[in-house]
């Protein structure tokens, strides 16, 4: 184990910057907090839940995946190094069930290149981040058991630092950390995981509703309920930790020179089922929405969840952000309540 | 905004935003709204699910029609009928703000007058409305405090628009449902900056600030503070300019992110007028169908690429900041015009956006207080803020109207410019979908977009399907007496019989070469909502 003050932080940030490109939660002016490069001043010790999870570090927005010129392919694969600085242990779980469900069947390498190359620091939550926070239920938080190299405890004035690998090992060898060998650290961390877990209910909805999935227990009209309301933006895909699914298209450019790009894409869209002959096994928003929810809470494959229980990390991100409230919470609930 | 000028004394969205959530009744009227505002939509859809009350009046079985505690289904055209019913059942049933009537407006004797013609059974013959609904309607928006009237396109592209604004604002004056919290008049601006093009005088008659040019004070300060000479003659529009052009009256046409080619009605007509053109510049991000046609193409820079201010359809003006400097040889729009006038002989010598933003302070009352240092530090500012302690203004008339006092401004019903006949015997309105804006310039590039919407559509009733003999996703041939295109049929109850839908996003299915290019008298907008056509099979 190691510590660091809390005021050298951003020197040792810089430090790593110098051999790594390190995004860490910045604050922007608007009081949204996101994951950005390490600049002056920007950082902040000080913040919730980040309104995006960091997926996209390993799983860019939209990244080419190989151009054409010359009447030539050249296949592209991109990485750099890089640490991810103060993610939660909700996105960390994000993080390991993506890189073994991409692992799996055809090897992802343009996903695995970007992991393989990315440091993940965990910042252990004290509590809920905010009042959808739910990872106890989803045993994902608020601290990780385990995928990350370096994972930091707030203890006031300093930070104590648990290893997880032998990079973060490296990483935290340097100056301003020293080692903790003794047993109050151990009995400090103890504490603070136990006092972070009982801060933090658990939402038996979640698990009714994951129970009555597995039963068949609820009616494609409940579905259809909820699809009424959805306006199809799919916010509640883009922000999810483990919603990975991706559209191909091509860019042709300017005389024959052109590009592959893959980028986001959503399950809920209506074309994303949609089959040549315009029929579409999935015909509803209702039907659409039962789809991705089984998807979080009783279609995944057992090898993927990697300690977790779902593949709900349990961040509360999609009722954060849902405009008409149809986010995890707010439909297990609503499904809870009427089958009581 | 025209309709609202006059009846209000201000064109623009009278209540914001955050409002909607503490609205108890919503009328919505020609807007799909999860459509094409989808984030206001969805406050309707949360509020209308704690409690708030929704009439939807809309031929087309929209999204929020599931929501709605009435839906009223009235003939396409119809709107000034509907209305003054409406306000007939609230007149005669006592059921008006007598209070804000005497105080805050002038000529409720006039719109007495004309509304009596207007009851119930009358309306129901014109409108297709069940006389007991409208009264149903009537007592229900008149009774509820906090009602707020929204309406869009729905509305505006009638050749009666104006007359269909003056009667949405007629109603709300007619209850005191305005210059209050969740109340008002809210026409939803269907672009992220068409309210600030407004504002800064994108107008052949005003210049910022709606000042007009045909007064000589304002005329004055602007000539003092430009050091030129203005003209003091109201301009053309869009509409007049395609005539001018056509008649060889208008020589040369400059046109800024605009594609009139397929936004303007009647197609053949606008490539006419423009191919009558000695000179035509565009000044766009992609080279449009339009862009094609002209002889000098100057290419901008896009939202990413610059700085700037835009301001949003509840009247906030927001700071927006590049991501990236312009690619290629890409300028923003504020350096293009810069260089265009200093070649002409007119230098401007401006820096930066916010110099600009500088002068508009200077000379534009209801913007003073709205400078970029205020804005660094505000998520936006609502006009009107006329000088920099002022917070903006949430809701606009709130002891008086901008005007002095609200007038009403009663309009009779006038039918649709066009209506089936025999051959032509089903009647086509336009509008948009979510996953398209405009006429694709933009969002036909974007793969996913494309993907959700890729091919043209007609929504035609089954009903009207079933006796063409058109089965879902047939082929089908469009014609007016303008034009035909070919479409993919979508078989729909969401439109009732005889009426069929399109959009004008789509280049390959221009459905402007179908419409009528009729306008209103005043704005001179086109009825878009309107003309008659017929459908064939392709074989």
């Amino acid at each position: 184990m190691k510590s660091i003050d809390k005021k050298d932080v951003v020197a040792a940030l810089k430090t790593w910057a110098t051999k790594y490109h390190v995004l860490c939660p910045v604050n922007k002016t608007n009081g949204d907090c996101i994951f950005d490069c390490l600049g002056e001043d920007k950082l902040t010790l000080d913040y919730g839940k980040p309104s995006l999870a960091p997926k996209s570090a390993l799983f860019p927005q939209s990244e080419i995946i190989f151009e054409v010129k010359d009447d030539q392919y050249h296949e592209v694969i991109s990485r750099q190094n890089t640490i991810l600085f103060g993610i939660r242990a909700c996105d960390m779980m994000g993080i390991l069930q993506s890189s073994s469900f991409m692992a799996r069947d055809n090897n992802d390498v343009y996903y695995r290149a970007k992991a393989d190359a990315t440091i993940k620091v965990v910042m252990a939550c004290k509590g809920p981040q905010n009042e959808t926070c739910f990872c106890t239920t989803t045993n994902s938080g608020p601290f990780a058991e385990s995928g990350f190299d370096l994972q930091f405890f707030d203890m006031g004035e300093r930070f104590l630092v648990e290893i997880g690998s032998r990079e973060g090992e490296e990483l935290a060898s340097g100056d301003f950390f020293t080692d903790v060998k003794d047993r109050e650290a151990e009995g400090s961390i103890a504490a603070f995981k136990e006092k972070a877990k009982q801060s933090i209910p658990r939402v038996a909805e979640i698990e009714k509703v994951a129970e009555m999935m597995k039963n068949g227990a609820i009616d494609d009209e409940r579905w259809e309920e909820f699809g009424k309301k959805c306006i199809a933006c799919g916010g509640c895909v883009f922000v999810c930790p483990t919603c990975t699914c991706f559209n191909v298209y091509d860019l042709v450019a300017m005389g024959d020179s052109g590009m592959r790009i893959r980028g986001w894409d959503t399950c809920l869209y209506s074309g994303f089922t949609r089959e040549a002959s315009m029929h579409n096994p999935r015909p509803t928003q209702g039907l659409r929405l039962k789809r991705r929810y089984e998807h979080k809470l009783k279609d995944y494959n057992e090898k993927d969840l990697l300690g977790g229980i779902y593949t709900c990390v349990g961040c509360g991100r999609c009722s954060d952000v849902c405009p008409v409230a149809i986010g995890i919470l707010d439909v297990t609930r609503a499904i809870a309540g009427d089958y009581k | 905004m025209a309709g609202l000028a006059a009846t209000f004394g201000s064109g623009a969205m009278t209540n914001s935003i955050p409002e909607f959530d503490e609205a108890e009744l919503f009328f919505v009227i020609g807007s799909n709204t999860t459509a094409q505002h989808p984030l206001i939509g969805s406050r309707i859809i949360k509020a209308v699910q704690k409690g708030a009350r929704l009439i939807l009046a809309d031929p087309r079985q929209i999204q929020l029609a599931s929501f709605a505690t009435m839906h009223l289904r009235h003939n396409i055209g119809t709107d000034v009928a509907l209305l003054n019913g409406i306000m007939n059942i609230i007149i005669s049933e006592g059921l008006y703000d007598k209070e804000f009537a005497e105080e805050r407006t002038e000529g409720f004797n006039a719109l007495r007058s004309v509304m009596e013609k207007y009851t119930p059974r009358v309306v129901e013959m014109i409108s297709g409305i069940d006389a007991g609904q409208i009264e149903e309607a009537a007592r229900m928006y008149a009774t509820t405090k906090k009602a707020m009237i929204l309406y869009a396109m729905g509305i505006t592209q009638h050749a009666t628009g104006t007359d269909n604004v003056k009667s949405c604002a007629n109603l709300a004056m007619l209850t005191g449902h305005v210059g209050k919290p969740s109340t008002g008049v809210n026409p939803l601006r269907g672009q992220n900056n068409v309210q600030g093009a407004c504002d800064m005088g994108a107008l052949p008659n005003v210049f910022s600030g709606y000042q007009k040019v045909t007064d000589a004070n304002v005329k004055k300060k602007f000539e003092d503070a430009w050091e030129v000479d203005l003209d003091d003659k109201v301009g053309m529009t869009v509409i007049d300019m395609m005539e001018a052009a056509q008649k060889g009256e208008l020589k040369a046409l400059y046109v800024m992110g605009e594609n009139p080619i397929m936004s303007d009605p009647d197609t053949h007509h606008v490539e006419l007028a423009l191919s009558n053109l000695d000179f035509l510049v565009v000044q766009d991000i992609f080279l449009s169908e339009t862009a094609r046609m002209a002889d000098v193409v100057l290419p901008a820079a896009s939202f990413a690429e610059k700085d700037g201010t835009y301001t949003n359809t509840e009247r906030r003006v927001q700071l927006s900041k590049k991501a990236i400097n312009p690619l290629g040889s890409a300028k923003t729009d504020w350096e293009i015009i810069c260089e265009v006038s200093r070649l002409a002989g007119y230098p401007m010598n401006y820096t930066c956006p916010s110099e600009i933003m500088h002068e508009i302070n200077m000379l534009t009352p209801s913007y003073s207080g709205i400078t970029y240092t205020r804005l660094e530090e505000n998520p936006g500012l609502q006009w009107p803020c006329p000088d920099e302690g002022h917070p903006g203004t949430p809701y606009l008339h709130k002891d008086k109207f901008a005007k002095g006092f609200g007038t009403f401004m009663p309009c009779e019903f006038k039918p649709l410019i066009e209506v089936p006949d025999d051959e032509y015997d089903l009647l086509l309105t336009t509008g948009r979908i979510s996953h398209h804006y405009h006429t694709g310039t933009m969002t036909r590039r974007i793969s996913v977009l494309e993907r959700e919407a890729p091919k043209p559509f007609i929504e035609i009733n089954p009903l009207d399907a079933k006796r063409i003999g058109i089965r879902q996703n047939d082929l089908i041939e469009v014609t007016s007496r303008r034009g035909s295109i070919k479409a993919m049929a979508e078989v729909t109850p969401r439109v009732p019989p005889k009426v069929v839908f399109g959009t004008f996003h789509f280049h390959e299915a221009s459905i402007n070469l179908l419409t009528n290019p009729v306008y209103d008298p005043v704005a001179k907008i086109p009825e878009y909502k309107g003309c008659a056509v017929k459908i064939r099979r392709c074989a």
